[in-house]
């Protein structure tokens, strides 16, 4: 333990990572809180958005036979609802979590890559854009979530719907794939000293593994949707079976993608779920190797499932067994997952306040998600079932249960550390209970209206199909969960100002971020702590070790070695940049062109170049010595 | 949706379908289903070829319509017996649409849509 940094050094520190006041600091900031807050007010208005477009159509599937909705209303309303919810809410908002958390689990003042992450929360922003604003002038993509060929192909997709939807998914892979090599590279490299692998905490280990899977998984559906738009741009035939494409490439390109998303969305929530249970149970988590290694072998097995998508395409026989087979393989990780939790319930001495409660809906809302996972898994099955309200009944169970409840909880569990109120309890529980109950009750029925034959995807139905008693409970629930999300929100509004004041370490959490005022100060740690144990601390009580040296008059980082987490070097780390903004902004310009004309691509990457350069001008003086040495 | 032709070159109704790529992309499937593209198709020469902004026939909206519904050699006395008008409406937004569509643009959609029955090669109703 050193002594506190001196006042006039604490000043010197601060000024060293400030951004600038006002606009220009809005706009050039690289500050991970600040980028992450961001990130996730977006989604927050884009969940509340895609959520009112369900309603919507629940509404109109309420009583049998309504024309509120004319079926290409409804069409463009599932599709922005499903595309929205999976592009532009799901995948962003757990990489924000990891953008605003990771840092502070690993005790560092700074991501890997700072103005990387900068520069993803802007093409990010052009993807919401890219869907939103043509939806509001009266362009919408309408044909699902994943738009298969020859359906979005030239010939039977006129007009720019198509594009749209398949450069906006360009727009967020490229943002994804931005934070995911940050992520992964602040978890590797920029550990605190005696952070050994073996000691990192299982949500940065979740989202280092879900960003590795990012990294392999998301180029696959940016090649696809380029093939797409190259097909309907430049009348390439990748997916015209007549001159020798396939169509069925698409899908698997496409599901190459689709499947590991959804353990992407996934892992990170496992992630949030492990270090809540860990925090109110008051013990270390229970079988963390166990937890780690499952995350793993989900990580893995995830690629060798996508198949199971496409169970009634058509492949061969064997395909279809194998796939099944390995789709229930994965029952095996998650639930020895679900076991390692609820055995560190039972041993621990839980305190049930709102993010426990969060973590318990999950665990009954995720486990009901995997069984009917594991039916629909089944290929016999599958084949009466696919295409089913049983399908819509079990996506919504692994997506809101396995994904939105726990992230509800993460946000519970972290609000104080980065507002410095505690949100409140009673107004949570309240929410807790409506989202929890009204999806319950909404989507329940669900399954059985797909065991009666409901399609997914009808803008209606006739009396005669007897589905409408169950439909209006479904409608019911759902507008019962639309309230508890609207209630959700008004406590974190109203907690900003007037909640109780957190302190540093309002649950008595384990791991480092509770060791920093909340909010956190923009440099994060005044010094490097180290680190001794999983729960640094929940073993160094009294107060916890420092390594001292970085400096305080420039940004500084540590690097550490991967394995060990060694101090190897320190590493200059980047001021703000209006670079990042740039560059996004000629990216933008060069997506949104390529949609209109090949040419984009070309004339498109003169801005670009230009924006890339000015980003990257060196900044070093050149050397005087050596072999690099400037000639005279 | 109209139920009568075009009343001149200007009909206040033309725009809904000739500026309308969903109109103009039906009246392109049913150009092949109706068997236009058997004569018609993407290599026709000469007056046969519909992309050439030359029209014998005169290319405005209600010379275009008129020939197709009324004058058509072929079906007896043009298609006004066969096609109902909103199709012939999307129909003319097609044909006069062709000159804008790039020889590759026109084979590349045509490639999706082979598997589609086209008037010869079609055998009734699906059972
Ligand atoms: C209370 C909240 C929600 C309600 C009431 C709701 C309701 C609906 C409805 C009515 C459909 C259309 C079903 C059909 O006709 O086929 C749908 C589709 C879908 N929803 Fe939700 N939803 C909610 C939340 C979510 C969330 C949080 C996610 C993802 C994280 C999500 C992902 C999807 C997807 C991927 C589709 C499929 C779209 C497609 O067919 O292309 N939904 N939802
Ligand atoms: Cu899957």
């Amino acid at each position: 333990m050193t002594a506190p940094l001196t006042p006039e050094q604490a000043d010197r520190l601060a000024v060293s990572w400030r951004d600038a006041p006002g606009l220009w600091g809005f706009l050039t900031t690289v500050d991970h809180k600040r980028i992450a807050a961001r990130y996730i007010l977006t989604v927050v208005l884009l969940m509340f958005l895609a959520g009112m477009l369900a309603l919507d159509m629940r509404l109109q599937l309420a009583w049998p036979d309504m024309g509120r909705m004319t079926p290409q209303l409804y069409n463009e309303s599932f599709s922005l609802h499903g595309s929205t919810m999976l592009f532009l809410v799901s995948v962003p908002v757990m990489e924000a979590m990891a953008i605003w958390l990771v840092p502070l689990m690993l005790g560092q003042r700074a991501l890997a890559f700072p103005r990387l992450a900068a520069f993803s929360y802007w093409l990010y922003l052009g993807g919401v854009l890219m869907l939103w604003v043509p939806h509001a002038v009266g362009i919408t993509p309408d044909l699902g979530w994943f738009e298969y060929p020859p359906l979005s192909g030239p010939g039977y997709a006129p007009g720019h719907r198509a594009d749209i939807w398949a450069q906006m998914i360009t727009f967020t892979e490229v943002a994804a794939l931005a934070a995911s090599v940050n992520v992964v590279a602040t978890v590797l490299k920029m550990r605190p000293p005696g952070m050994t692998l073996a000691r990192i905490p299982v949500f940065v280990w979740s989202q280092a593994i879900a960003g590795l899977m990012t990294i392999f998984s998301l180029p696959a559906v940016m090649l696809v949707t380029s093939m797409l738009i190259a097909d309907r741009l430049v009348s390439t035939q990748f997916f015209a079976p007549a001159a020798g494409g396939d169509p069925i490439l698409f899908q698997h390109l496409f599901w190459w993608f689709g499947h590991p998303e959804v353990y992407i969305i996934f892992l990170p929530a496992a992630g949030f779920v492990s270090m809540i249970v860990e925090t109110f149970s008051r013990r270390t988590l229970f079988g963390h190797v166990a937890v780690v290694l499952s995350m793993l072998g989900i990580a893995a097995l995830a690629f060798g499932l996508w198949v199971h998508h496409m169970f009634a395409v058509g492949l061969p026989r064997l395909g279809n067994d194998f796939y099944t087979a390995a789709s229930m393989a994965v029952a095996l990780p998650a639930g020895l997952q679900i076991f390692c939790w609820i055995a560190t319930l039972w041993s621990g001495r839980p305190r049930f306040d709102t993010p426990l409660l969060w973590v318990l809906g999950f665990i009954a809302t995720f486990v009901i998600g995997g069984l009917s996972g594991v039916m629909a898994a089944s290929a016999p099955l599958d084949q009466q079932i696919t295409d089913t309200y049983f399908i819509v009944a079990h996506f919504h169970y692994v997506l809101i249960g396995g994904a939105i409840l726990p992230l509800l909880g993460a946000f519970c569990y972290w609000y104080p550390k980065a507002t410095g109120r505690l949100m409140s309890e009673r107004l949570g529980k309240l929410a807790f209970w409506l989202i929890v109950g009204g999806f319950n009750l909404g989507f329940f029925p669900m399954h059985l209206l797909g065991l009666m034959g409901m399609p997914r995807r009808v803008y209606t139905y006739s009396e005669g199909m007897g589905w409408g008693p169950l439909n209006l409970v479904a409608t019911l629930g759902s507008a019962i969960a639309v309230a508890g999300g609207l209630v959700f929100v008004a406590n974190a509004w109203w907690s900003r100002r007037h909640g109780a004041l957190a302190g540093p370490d309002p649950w008595g959490g384990s791991t480092l971020e509770w060791a920093v005022p909340s909010p956190p100060p923009q440099h994060n740690f005044d010094h490097l702590p180290v680190v001794d144990s999983l729960t640094p601390l929940w073993t160094q009580k009294e107060a916890l070790q420092v390594m001292t040296g970085l400096a305080v008059e420039r940004r500084e980082v540590l690097v550490t070695s991967v394995i060990e987490a060694t101090p190897e070097y320190r590493q200059k780390s980047p001021k703000p940049s209006i670079a990042p903004l740039f560059s996004a902004l000629a990216v933008t310009i060069l997506f949104i062109g390529s949609i209109f004309t090949p040419w984009a691509l070309v004339w498109g990457a003169v801005p670009l170049a230009a924006a890339l350069i000015a980003w990257f001008w060196p900044q070093r003086e050149r050397a005087t010595t050596g072999p690099l040495a400037v000639r005279r | 949706m109209p139920q009568t032709a075009p009343n001149g070159a200007q009909d206040s109704r033309a725009a809904a379908y000739e500026r309308n790529l969903y109109q103009v992309a039906q009246g392109g499937r049913y150009f092949t289903w109706y068997g236009c593209g058997s004569c018609h198709g993407r290599s026709a020469k000469g007056p046969l070829n519909l992309g050439d902004r030359v029209w014998v026939h005169g290319g405005a909206l209600d010379q275009v319509y008129g020939f197709i519904a009324e004058r058509h050699p072929g079906a007896t006395a043009g298609y006004a017996a066969r096609i109902p008008a909103e199709q012939l409406w999307q129909i003319t937004a097609y044909v006069r649409n062709l000159p804008r569509l790039t020889p590759e643009k026109r084979r590349r959609q045509d490639l999706d849509q082979v598997g589609e029955p086209q008037g010869s090669n079609w055998t009734g109703p699906v059972r």
